[in-house]
């Protein structure tokens, strides 16, 4: 078990940003998704830091992102 | 070298690992990216161990997306928490001797220009306060005083973060660390001071709160040693492990360093500036 993010992807649909992606400390972890305009998170890269948590909670106030414990393999 | 180093050869594509066909495909190769495009292309950083949270982690994420040309640039570090990500890049990398970065630098920028004479090959030093400024001291202040033309970076933690907390000359005065339970008797060094007087023709000090400034000072810093001499950028690059900051709260504590002593500061030579300005005239010739 571990914890990891999690885009609430019909909320963070509303704001066409990308802010929390321009800040995760990992390459590759933190993505956009061109089309639908949404962050998503790549789960197996994720540390689990939640610099994006305070990015969309604290700094923005958007609430689209949140920490989540997933089991290994999900 | 140039981009024939990451072609594949035909008929392999599915042999080679995702990994990297998505790095030929969807990289930074060739081509120019713009950091806010960030998430949407393949990075030049692959996954690595540096801690979660990490702000030097993070700062070294967004120097690879800023590159002027990562096929003609070769990265060159030391002992310490960056090379364990800077060793993951699709960039060459040099391990240097503790201490050794910025003569070794020296030498492999010169080698390069006298083995390619009609092509811009840049060389950037990437390390730590302790590797810089404390042990490497000697050799970085004499790349400068030589006027060797790379850049360097100093991704200041302030403290020795991968051996387990020891005071560096960067440390603030006063800080108490695992190996300096007394507090630090003495001032921060002024680095960027330093520089200046040391002959570096572009000298920048930030904090990491926004990745497009980041961007445009690692490009500037970057573009000013190919053309006029030594260039340095003094990071504030948090460790969150020895300064025991929960990691949800690593950028707020970069944002309240910045109001603090890591205000943006950006210094640089007549020439440099005219140099810049020359450029942001004709835009296309910035991504030359
Ligand atoms: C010549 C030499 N002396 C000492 C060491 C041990 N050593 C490894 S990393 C390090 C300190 C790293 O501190 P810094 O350069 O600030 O990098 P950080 O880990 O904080 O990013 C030391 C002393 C070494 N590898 N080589
Ligand atoms: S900061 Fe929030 S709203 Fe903005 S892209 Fe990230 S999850 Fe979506
Ligand atoms: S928790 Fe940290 S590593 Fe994971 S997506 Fe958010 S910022 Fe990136
Ligand atoms: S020890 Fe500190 S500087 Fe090194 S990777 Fe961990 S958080 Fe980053
Ligand atoms: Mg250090």
């Amino acid at each position: 078990m571990y914890y990891v993010a999690d885009v609430k992807e019909a909320d963070c649909a509303k704001y066409n940003c990308k802010q929390c992606v321009l800040f995760c400390p990992e390459p590759n972890t933190l993505m956009y998704h061109d089309s639908k305009h949404v962050a998503w998170v790549n789960y197996s890269r994720c540390k689990g830091c939640a610099i994006c948590v305070y990015v969309c909670s604290d700094l923005l106030k958007r609430n689209c992102i949140q920490m989540v414990m997933v089991t290994t393999g999900d | 070298m140039g981009l024939e180093y990451v072609r594949i050869s035909p008929g392999f594509e599915k042999y080679m690992p995702k990994d990297y066909v998505d790095l030929v495909q969807y990289g930074q190769f060739g081509r120019e990216v713009d950091v806010q495009q960030l998430g949407q292309f393949k990075e030049l950083v692959e996954e690595h161990p540096m801690c979660a949270g990490c702000f030097m982690a993070y700062f070294i994420r967004v120097f690879y997306a800023a590159l002027p040309k990562p096929e003609d640039t070769i990265v060159i570090g030391t002992a310490g928490c960056a090379r364990l990500a800077l060793s993951q890049a699709a960039v060459p990398f040099i391990y240097g001797n503790y201490g050794d970065t910025n003569a070794v630098a020296s030498g492999l920028k010169r080698a390069l220009s006298i083995r390619f004479p009609d092509k811009d090959k840049d060389v950037v030093v990437i390390a730590g306060d302790g590797g810089l400024i404390d042990i490497g001291f000697g050799m970085t202040m004499h790349s400068w005083f030589r006027r060797e033309k790379f850049t360097t970076i100093m991704v200041d933690n302030e403290v020795y973060g991968n051996t387990g907390g020891q005071e560096s000359g960067m440390s603030p005065k006063g800080v108490q660390l695992k190996m300096a339970p007394k507090g630090k008797q003495f001032d921060k060094i002024n680095a960027v001071e330093l520089a200046k007087t040391a002959g570096c023709v572009y000298v920048a000090k930030l904090a990491p709160t926004n990745p497009k400034r980041i961007a445009k000072t690692v490009r500037r810093a970057i573009l000013a040693a190919r053309h006029f001499g030594p260039t340095f950028i003094h990071a504030y690059t948090s460790c969150n492990i020895e300064y025991s900051i929960p990691t949800e709260k690593v950028l707020e504590d970069a944002r309240k360093r910045e109001k603090q002593d890591f205000g943006f500061y950006e210094w640089m030579t007549e020439e440099v500036k005219e140099f810049f300005e020359e450029l942001e005239r004709k835009p296309e010739e910035v991504k030359a």
